[in-house]
């Protein structure tokens, strides 16, 4: 199965290089929005490509010749389609709309995964004629379908069943593909197929298997305008094909795939959006200091909430004025609610803030060298737009800040208003993706059995859900449900790989796992994320993931060295459980979702004492009590006396 | 033994008369006499009592509190020396548990029995537990407010007073659920309804009676609430608390552990109420456009609550509904026709068709607007001369998946306008579609709002949608009338909105009942499929993510500062707060906090910070007490963890918050 889907994957990838060129022959980069034009037809190249990752499955090996046959067929059809298709008019709109229906009922209610190559040629709209008749002949016909169910009194149920079943299929049947030249950071391009349903999570998992790049979070999809000299990267869970539908036909828009910093900062450094101190340099200073914990605890009081918190966030920007060469400055404020202005002669109160933009309808784009495209004040602009639209128009709103951090908390701070909690899944998904890359990398190494290398393994994935998003607590169950949601539709995806043929990669999960649950650790463990990813990294000793801010080094106990670390674990509370629960497939160690403290254990040192603050004295007459947060009473009581003379004073 | 005597009588042991009053503290109350010694155990000294008192009763809930020195005998093995009582002592033998009214967060008044004798924390947790609400410690008690208006007193009467005052909660176990409801609610109707009360939305509050209620003018009003919170570490007994004074039950702590819908129905539903409040009494500002969402929710809660749609109605996946709509179609047709029809039907989409009069804005034209055939099909709208030219291009075709749908309707007016703003790739095209009557525009209007949604009319939540928008049109017939014209009688809450309720007082001055509901229907279509839960969820996230959210204020005055100050005390900060102008000094976060020190001497609260920043302030608004309680508080919430479930570490918060109590 490995060597065949192998070849498959290489004989696909020439198959798609011939279409680049083809594409690059009609001299035009990525694909049209889906307008009622007919022209558009013509990068319709699409070629059932998931359904060619069920057909696997089912066919073995024997019929791949005959497939790829028809994949060759396929592409030279669609060559004819698209001379044809120039010459259409649009009047055949109707006709072949319905034939196409009809067309598709032919397949569709097979129940077959074997034959749906032909179906899986998808129609990118109604504009197009309907392609010739079902090309996949030498496969084995399917049963006439409707008529076992018009026959008889059959059970009812039964009946549902299978027309579900036959929805289903004429639900994929339609799903539009589109081929994407993505440009890649040195210049060159790579030609993807893309379905409708792919997130752009998806795509770069594809990109990171085409690129064997090191997978950090750091990589993205960017989309360019030159037109408007505006930019944005992709959020990962954004639908791609949605996205690039939206471009006009004629568009000079790219796509690259790059690394951009700026894409999870936030995660990196929360108190640069957080806590940030405008005008202070010494708080900026002790801000870069803040350590790993005190982030995680912030990150998860920001987003881990019952609501995600939004940055606090005002200042002056500059407006340009709708439709003007001006700018205005004015003093704006975000919320989560979107984007207010304080009006002339008010007050920043929040009962006379006028509304400027809500978040529903625009993305946010970085503006490009607009000091010389439009005079702006600074080259710090950002810019909120309908996603539909292409070209200049007053409802495009550029602002521009000051610098380039603000710039870069604006953004950050409406994608966060936006987007909420979504960021941060998709940033864990991110750093499991590139966790589970440097392991395998490691793994690969070690381990020369490993059957099937992850950069020639197929396009995995492609039948993921849309916004079926594992919420995944943590890494592991992450990197688990993912590959859960994957073996049915794309065995041959790597990570599938790592559950079902290598057990040796299981055992060294479970070693790591059990790290995790030394019987005589502390009961303030503070396990997160940061520590699994450094610790699955660890059975090569080699790399580790670069992504994760935490402190260095293998060992699992995070408290720093102290003088009064005593008795840890004598209060009660309930320490984290020592005995292990597995219940993943596979024998996999899967940690509870309750795992993780959901809330930060109090404030910053990780020593927690037992015994908590001075008992209140009781002696009368002594008038004054100190408290401190539990965990650094000794601190407390030392200063204590000083500090109470000091107060008396 | 205690009160050995000779046989002339004299008594040769050291024994003494101790006088205790039976009763609540009562001069009048009647007492008995008891000889004892000081080596006399508690224990025995309430045996004694109750036999002389020689009636027939459960005592057990009974216990001794000792007048001069505030305080409970609480312990039955000390000896009345260790306790350090005389002769002199004024002694009460009485209930423990007494009756109080509660006002919840839902502004309705409950009757229940609450411990007088246990610290309040624990007194709040055992009110909780049969109120049913989770994690009690995030809740607290506060003195009713002085009551100023006595004139109102004939309102007062009328209002419906709940009573789970005997109602007794066996303890231990959490208490089973039965018909849905927490067990021991299931006793009687009356406890039923109690429930009702408790875990179903309020409908809103009558707009006058919002305008009459006192509302915060600054920030230093906004400190008086906080005055009031009664102290955690000490029994009601010891606060002054006497049976049937009225107490307000809320949310101290704004930091929500583990809210869940399914579990917390009444947490959910009290914190919702509170919520609403906030914002309906203008203790928490928010922009229009939020106080309009914050309406629509309301609205929404409303009905769902009212139609009594409690549980997961609604809120289905959107694709699952379209295919299952699907599929019985095309059950219904495989039956009989051909398969080429019922992939017709399948494809087919309802259209809308119809003359209609259409508006574009354009520079520089003065036109108005202009009779069409107008087209909707799927998601696109296209709009022809005449109907004879249906056929051939229409003049303009419009997608309006991802537009704009802003109604623009004057029932009395007869002007049913929708107001599209359409996206395109050269920018956005406004048009406007009038239509003639009701019917008309419901149709259009809802098929509208799925389009910009990307869905079409053959949407389940069509027909809805279509009815929600006459039902809100009705709305406007009844309530729109203007200012002043409020509908009454049952009918109106039958009716379900009156704007007014929904929104705080200053957008009732700001803005006509008719300019609100326009803007409350535009919010509702986003939040219309929400359940009865998710939408409270919304409202209370939408809480949350004020700026001014959960931030309790404080009168202070900072050591070395001459004015008074505002702290704001919130769930991972301290705010410095300029009285004036209220704008943000500087900003503490707990994280950062070493130690806290309070010197209950000068009532001087001193707080050390990393990189020894030293805060030092006094209290003017409130007792230091409270403050020092909000901070301890908030420290100890933090060290929630969910493994540990429900279970509180009680010492820990009494030693954060307490201390002060053995002055």
């Amino acid at each position: 199965m490995g060597e065949s889907s192998e070849d498959i994957d290489q004989m696909f990838s020439t198959l798609l290089g011939e279409m680049d060129l083809l594409t690059q022959s009609l001299g035009v980069d990525t694909l049209p929005p889906p307008d009622p034009n007919p022209p558009r037809a013509e990068f319709n190249y699409s070629v059932g490509f998931k359904d060619l990752n069920e057909s696997l499955n089912a066919l073995e090996d024997q019929d791949l010749e005959a497939l790829m046959a028809d994949l060759v067929a396929d592409i030279s059809e669609a060559e004819q389609r698209t001379i044809q298709a120039q010459k259409e008019s649009s009047q055949n709109q109707h006709h072949s709309a319905s034939l196409q229906a009809s067309n598709v009922s032919g397949a569709a209610p097979l129940g077959h995964g074997t034959n749906v190559a032909a179906t899986g040629i998808s129609q990118y709209e109604d504009d197009l004629p309907p392609p010739p008749a079902d090309p996949v002949l030498d496969l084995p016909l399917p049963p006439p379908p409707p008529e076992p169910l018009s026959q008889e009194e059959e059970e009812a149920q039964a009946k549902a069943d299978k027309i579900k079943l036959a929805l289903e299929k004429l639900k994929e049947a339609k799903v539009k593909k589109l081929v994407v030249k993505v440009h890649m950071d040195d210049n060159s391009t790579k030609s993807l197929m893309v379905d409708e349903r792919q997130l752009a999570r998806d795509v770069l998992d594809n990109l990171f298997e085409k690129t064997h790049c090191d997978c950090n979070v750091d990589w993205c999809l960017y989309e360019i305008y030159p037109e408007l000299q505006i930019e944005r990267f992709f959020e990962d869970h954004e639908n791609v094909v949605e996205v690039l539908s939206d471009w006009t036909r004629d568009t000079e828009n790219k796509v690259l795939f790059l690394q951009k910093e700026e894409k999870y900062a936030v995660f990196k450094n929360p108190q640069n959006f957080y806590l940030d101190n405008r005008g202070k340099k010494e708080s900026k200073e002790t801000n870069e200091k803040m350590n790993a914990k005190n982030k995680e605890s912030l990150l998860e009081e920001s987003f881990c909430g019952t609501s995600i918190i939004v940055p606090e966030l005002e200042g002056a920007l500059y407006l340009k004025e709708d439709g003007k060469k001006s700018w205005k400055r004015r003093y704006f404020l975000l919320r989560a609610s979107g984007i207010y202005y304080v009006p002339k002669g008010k007050t920043k109160t929040s009962r006379d803030l006028a509304c400027f933009i809500q978040f529903e309808n625009v993305n946010i784009y970085y503006g490009t060298q607009h000091k010389m495209k439009y005079k702006a004040p600074t080259d710090y602009c950002f810019v909120l737009k309908h996603p539909q639209i292409q070209k200049e128009s007053q409802y495009i709103k550029y602002l521009c800040c000051d610098d380039a951090r603000t710039l870069n908390q604006w953004v950050m701070g409406i994608r966060i208003a936006k987007y909420g909690k979504t960021l941060y899944d998709n940033y864990q998904r991110a750093v499991a993706k590139a966790g589970l890359a440097s392991r395998w990398t490691n793994l690969g190494t070690v381990n020369a059995a490993a059957p099937a290398q992850p950069s020639t393994g197929p396009i995995n994935g492609t039948a993921q859900p849309n916004g079926q998003m594992p919420q995944a607590a943590h890494f592991v169950t992450a990197v688990l449900q993912e590959a859960q949601t994957h073996p049915e539709t794309s065995k041959n995806s790597y990570v599938s790989h790592l559950i079902s043929s290598q057990p040796e990669t299981q055992v060294i999960i479970e070693t790591t796992g059990l790290i995790f649950y030394p019987v005589n650790q502390p009961t303030f463990m503070q396990l997160r994320k940061g520590k699994l990813s450094r610790i699955r990294s660890q059975p090569s000793g080699t790399t580790r993931s670069q992504e994760y801010p935490g402190p260095a080094g293998p060992q699992v106990q995070p408290a720093p060295p102290r003088p009064v670390q005593r008795s840890w674990d004598t209060r009660g509370s309930p320490a984290m459980p020592p005995k292990a629960k597995g219940t993943g497939s596979g024998g996999f160690l899967v940690l509870p979702d309750d795992f993780l403290p959901p809330q930060p254990p109090p404030p910053p040192s990780p020593l927690d004492d037992p015994e908590l603050p001075p008992p209140p004295p009781s002696r009368r007459g002594r008038q004054e009590a100190s408290y401190a947060p539990p965990c650094q009473q000794a601190r407390g009581i030392n200063v204590h006396k000083q500090q109470m003379n000091k107060i008396n004073e | 033994m205690a009160g050995m005597k000779t046989a002339s009588g004299d008594y040769i042991d050291s024994s003494w008369e101790l006088r205790v009053f039976v009763g609540e503290e009562d001069p009048e109350a009647e007492s008995v006499t008891l000889r004892v010694t000081g080596e006399s155990h508690i224990g025995g000294v309430l045996l004694k009592i109750v036999e002389q008192i020689n009636r027939k009763q459960d005592w057990s809930d009974h216990a001794i509190w000792w007048e001069q020195k505030r305080q409970w005998l609480l312990q039955t093995h000390w000896t009345l020396d260790k306790y350090g009582i005389l002769a002199d002592a004024r002694l009460f033998f009485g209930p423990q548990h007494r009756p109080v009214i509660l006002r919840l967060p839902n502004r309705r008044a409950l009757r229940l029995r609450a411990s007088f004798s246990q610290p309040l924390f624990q007194a709040v947790a055992a009110i909780c537990r049969l109120l049913s609400i989770r994690h009690p410690e995030e809740l607290s008690l506060l003195r009713a407010p002085e009551k100023k208006e006595k004139k109102k007193k004939e309102k007062e009467p009328e209002e419906e007073l709940y009573d789970l005052s005997k109602v007794v909660l066996a303890g231990g176990v959490a208490p089973a659920l039965f018909r849905g409801m927490p067990a021991h609610f299931s006793d009687s109707a009356q406890t039923e309804a109690c429930y009702h009360m408790l875990s179903r939305p309020q409908p809103p509050p009558d707009p006058l009676l919002l305008q009459r209620l006192p509302r915060p003018s600054s920030l230093s009003d906004k400190t008086q609430l906080h005055s009031r919170w009664l102290d955690s570490s000490r029994c009601l007994m010891q606060q002054g608390i006497k049976a049937g004074d009225v107490l307000w039950l809320r949310f101290k702590y704004y930091s929500f552990f583990d809210l869940d819908p399914k579990t917390d129905p009444v947490r959910l539903t009290q914190l919702y109420e509170q919520a609403r409040w906030d914002l309906l009494l203008e203790e928490i500002d928010c922009t229009e456009e939020e106080m309009m969402v914050f309406a629509a929710l309301q609205y929404h809660i409303n009905k769902l609550s009212q139609s009594g749609e409690v549980g997961e109605p609604a809120g289905t996946d959107p694709g699952l509904d379209d295919l299952d709509a699907a599929l019985s179609n095309l059950e219904v047709k495989l039956e009989g026709s051909a398969p080429t029809d019922v992939l017709d039907s399948l494809t087919t989409i309802p259209e809308l068709k119809d003359y209609l009069r259409i508006f574009r804005p354009r520079k520089l034209t003065l036109k108005g607007y202009r009779q069409h055939w107008v087209v909707f099909k799927e998601t696109t709208l296209s709009y022809y001369k005449s109907q004879d030219e249906a056929p051939g291009d229409p003049i303009q075709q419009l997608n309006l998946k991802g537009c704009e749908v802003v109604p623009d309707v004057n029932v009395s007016g007869q002007k049913f306008c929708i107001k599209l703003l359409v996206p395109s790739p050269e920018g956005m095209s406004e048009i406007y579609l009038r239509c003639q009557d009701e019917q008309q525009y419901a149709r259009w209007m809802a098929g509208c709002r799925l389009a910009s949604k990307g869905r079409t009319m053959a949407d389940s939540s069509y027909a809805s949608e279509v009815q929600a928008i006459l039902a809100f049109l009705s709305l406007q017939r009844t309530g729109g009338g203007g200012p002043g014209n409020h509908p009454q009688g049952p009918d109106a809450s039958a009716e379900g909105l009156n704007p007014y309720g929904l929104v705080a007082p200053r957008f009732q001055r700001k803005f006509k009942a008719k300019q609100l509901t326009p803007r409350i229907l535009e919010a509702h279509q986003n939040v219309a499929q929400l359940s009865l839960a998710e939408a409270q969820l919304r409202f209370i996230q939408a809480w949350q993510s004020l700026p001014d959210f959960g931030i309790s204020y404080v009168m202070v005055r900072f050591k070395g500062s001459r004015k008074d100050e505002i702290l704001g005390i919130a769930n991972n900060r301290l705010i410095r707060i300029d009285l004036a102008v209220g704008d943000v000094v500087k900003t503490w976060r707990f994280s950062n906090m070493r130690q806290w020190n309070v010197n209950w001497d000068i009532r001087q609260v001193a707080i050390e910070f990393d990189e020894h920043i030293n805060v030092a302030f006094s209290c003017v608004s409130a007792s230091c007490r409270i403050v020092h309680e909000y901070i301890g508080g908030y420290i100890f919430l933090s060290t929630r963890e969910r493994a540990r479930g429900e279970e509180l570490d009680e010492d820990l918060f009494l030693q954060l918050t307490g201390g002060h109590e053995a002055f």
